[in-house]
């Protein structure tokens, strides 16, 4: 699992499916990465309409971004309890995770409504656009993770209990959430308090 | 699975790390409100605290400190090579405004 076991039989030493969900997290990192410079490319410059710092409202997403913080632990909380075969803890930690990741959606769905109800709209500016399409593009990560999640939950449900093998493995559905909560880490710094 | 195996921390522990993340948090928000009297070290402190909470759900929640070099190599390459890309952009475009 997350541990450094060796694996003589791969020739990298790890196991493969692992070792390919890292290099897809790592392919992610620049995926955002190039979003996250579109962004600062545009940031603090002057375009015609509405500015982000004209409407956001700190306090809200302060409150998003720290649910989402926590969704990590109860993550793995999750991951922890599987590890020691405890089926029932693993499957209301897995269920908590999801939740704590649906409230974060909403919170962005509605803070996108405001945003447009007080004109700032995808089309306002370029850097409106580059706006949502970064912070868009997280929610839609969040929402494949919250699928993620439940899948996992509705399969523990189902069959006998989950285990640590196989190919709907609750590690990598871990590390892609956890990866979801450190992009959202440097975009909370980057878009919205500096 | 292997003879080599690291122990994870505990749940306790993991709860520690979570306060740890809140309280970093928190300090971002009131560094935040507090940038009239911080100044020019707001968003220096800003960056240096979300690189700590990076750091620590990398480290410990995806547990990358207890995982083997490759896939380490691995991680730590992709990161550097978005800021190489982000270095290129901003330092492009620094020189395109001051010309």
């Amino acid at each position: 699992m997350s541990d450094s076991h060796s694996y003589p039989h791969e020739p990298t030493g790890v196991e493969t499916r692992k070792l390919g969900m890292w290099v897809f997290l790592s392919t992610e990192i620049l995926f955002f990465g190039t979003l996250i410079t579109t962004f600062m490319i545009f940031k603090g410059s002057d375009f015609p309409g509405m500015k982000l710092t004209d409407v956001y409202d700190i306090p809200f997403t302060s409150i998003s971004s720290f649910i989402l913080l926590m969704s990590s632990l109860t993550m793995v909380l999750a991951h922890n309890a599987l590890e020691v075969n405890d089926q029932e803890k693993t499957r209301v930690w897995l269920l908590a995770t999801a939740m704590l990741g649906a409230v974060f959606l909403a919170g962005q769905i509605y803070e996108f409504t405001e945003f447009y109800h007080k004109g700032f709209e995808l089309s306002t500016n370029i850097y409106s656009s580059s706006f949502y399409v970064l912070t868009g593009f997280h929610g839609l990560h969040v929402f494949i993770g919250v699928v993620l999640l439940l899948a996992l939950w509705g399969i523990g449900q189902r069959q006998k209990g989950l285990t640590l093998e196989g190919g709907m493995n609750l590690e990598f559905v871990a590390l892609y959430w956890h990866f979801v909560d450190i992009v959202w880490i440097v975009l909370f710094t980057v878009v919205y308090l500096i | 699975m292997s003879d080599s195996h690291i122990e994870h921390p505990t749940p306790q522990k993991y709860v520690q790390i979570a306060i740890v993340l809140g309280v970093l948090t928190a300090i971002e928000i009131a560094l935040y409100y507090t940038e009239d009297i911080v100044g020019v070290f707001t968003d220096p402190l800003l960056i240096f605290l979300a690189v700590g909470k990076f750091i620590i759900v990398v480290g410990w929640f995806m547990h990358l400190r207890y995982e083997n070099k490759t896939i380490n190599r691995f991680f730590i390459g992709g990161m550097i090579l978005a800021l190489i890309l982000f270095t290129i952009v901003m330092v492009e475009r620094a020189s395109a405004n001051y010309f």
